[in-house]
């Protein structure tokens, strides 16, 4: 009698009774099933049945996976640092004669002092002059009265604002995006009166020259101003025919039509050459330092990561799509097993 | 029970009345169980290399393949009563006669033939071959808790048939 689950007292004298009358096997029978059982090969006592099997392809495929992310987090700290600037270091290749870019840096912060004007609008050129000035100021206190200070020297500087953009999305947080046109004679001023507001923390100068242009134009016009000179000579003539001048005079209107387009077109360059423009952002954010370019050890860290995080999708994706018929199969499964039960229980009951 | 047992010839040797005992108390047929155990004994002898000592022991898996053997001899018999109809019906009934076994004596015989199958294959595993719970549960391909509760049962209905002679 087992020791766990001990056979109730009461039925211990029928306990012994039905030991007592134990039926055996009949010595002919037992002879006979004793010899087919001689030949039978050895259980298997190996570490390798299909249920150790199963039980350990999952910590090996769980090790093959740390494996590969081990080899290749390792490949990448042994092949030298990573080129990710390469996008960074493309240079502009716009119809720009010259683009600055100061970043922040200690010797940029250092030198809110030395009023950094960036390169000067050359003189006597047509030029198209931008400025772009990041500035730090202390809180939104002084980011209102800087902002107010910025609008007045451009006013006093002859120039005008094309629009602010004033936000303060929290408190102590916030930043203003002026638009200012100056004159380009005193862009130079402005920019050294404006990197006075704040801590430098950008400073961008991009000059375009319209020179060519102009002169292009100017050329253009001069030429179709001797053509109408020449039309109005031809129209002077007291002998040409009605049809003739209504030809010439056609050219000539279309002439005329050309010279105003032209003109107008000079005088936008002029216009444009005229004024800077000048981009002061505010802001009372420190800007967040750039990443340092991360080690060996860091990047096989990352990449091991990234291969192991590859590997969990793929495994949650595999999941997701063979769910339906893991459940079909193992609904399938057990419902058959709970039925074969079911229907052996009956039958013994019936027997 | 979890010996390691080497060869099915020494599980043989030790278990081959257990496994008779076993196959007799569901079948009731002394005949049909000396075949039932040697048809045991063979598939065993085809499965023997897949006997996995650390599992279970060698008498609960005998007993595992004796069940399923019993069950598919139950199986065919009652699809060939209901094939033979009446004839089945009067066989049936001189079959629950008693459980036609020399060493038993006639009134424990008839008081076992009045129980289920089911009744007595639970009273087999726990009392003749003396597996624990927990051992007879996996066999029966139930709970423990059930195992336990089953053979109480049994012993219930078993006792109230056998009481006058066992006061006697």
């Amino acid at each position: 009698m087992s020791p766990d689950t001990p056979i109730d007292e009461r039925f211990a004298e029928l306990a012994a009774q039905l030991r007592l009358e134990t039926p055996a096997m009949p010595e002919r029978a037992r002879r006979e099933v004793l010899a087919t059982t001689a030949a039978a090969a050895p259980p298997q006592t190996g570490w390798f049945s299909p249920r150790r099997l199963a039980v350990l392809a999952v910590p090996a495929a769980v090790g093959l996976s740390l494996a590969l992310a081990l080899v290749v987090g390792l490949n990448s700290a042994l092949s030298g640092p990573r080129s990710d600037n390469r996008a960074a270091s493309a240079k502009p290749t716009a119809s720009t004669e010259q683009l600055e870019l100061v970043a922040p840096s200690e010797d940029a912060r250092d030198s809110n002092r030395l009023r950094s004007t960036g390169p000067a609008p050359t003189g006597g050129r047509v030029q198209d002059y931008s400025a772009t000035l990041r500035l730090l100021v202390d809180g939104t206190d002084d980011l209102s009265a800087t902002t107010q200070r910025a609008l007045r020297t451009a006013r006093r500087l002859g120039g005008y604002v094309v629009s602010v953009e004033y936000l303060t999305p929290e408190p102590g947080e916030g930043s203003a995006a002026i638009r200012l046109r100056i004159p380009v004679s005193r862009v130079q001023a402005a920019i050294v009166q404006f990197s006075g507001l704040g801590r430098i923390l950008a400073q961008e100068t991009r000059i375009s020259d319209l020179q060519q242009p102009l002169d292009d134009l100017t050329r253009q016009i001069r030429r179709i101003q001797e053509r109408i000179a020449q039309l109005r000579v031809q129209l002077g003539r007291p002998n040409i025919s009605s049809s003739e001048r209504a030809r010439l005079e056609k050219h000539l209107a279309s002439a005329r039509n050309n010279l105003a387009g032209l003109r107008r077109e000079r005088t936008e360059i002029n216009r444009r050459a005229a004024y800077a423009t000048v981009a002061l952002d505010l802001t009372t954010q420190e800007p967040r330092q750039p990443e340092a370019t991360p080690g060996r050890l860091r990047r096989a860290l990352d990449d091991a990561v990234g291969i192991l995080a590859a590997e969990l999708a793929i495994a949650a994706y595999a999941l997701i799509v063979a769910s339906p018929f893991l459940l079909l199969l193992a609904a399938g499964f057990f419902g058959s097993r709970a039925y074969r039960r079911h229907a052996d229980q009956r039958l013994l009951e019936r027997a | 029970m979890r010996t390691a047992t080497t060869s099915l010839e020494a599980a043989a040797e030790r278990h081959l009345d257990d496994v008779y005992r076993y196959v007799l108390y569901l079948t009731r047929d002394p005949h049909a169980a000396e075949d039932l155990t040697a048809e045991t004994f063979e598939r065993a002898a085809r499965l023997w290399h897949r006997f996995d000592p650390a599992r279970g022991s060698a008498q609960t898996w005998l007993c595992q393949i004796a069940r399923t053997v019993a069950l598919d001899h139950l199986r065919s018999e009652e699809r060939r009563r209901r094939r033979e109809g009446r004839y089945a019906t009067l066989n049936r009934q001189s079959a629950t006669a008693g459980l036609e076994s020399p060493t038993l004596s006639p009134w424990l015989q008839s008081a076992l033939a009045s129980l289920s199958a089911a009744d007595r294959e639970v009273i087999a595993l726990r009392i003749l071959l003396d597996l624990d719970a927990a051992d007879a549960a996996r066999v029966l391909g139930i709970s423990p808790t059930a195992c336990t509760t089953r053979l109480s049962r049994a012993l219930q209905k078993l006792e109230e048939k056998v009481r006058p002679h066992l006061v006697a």
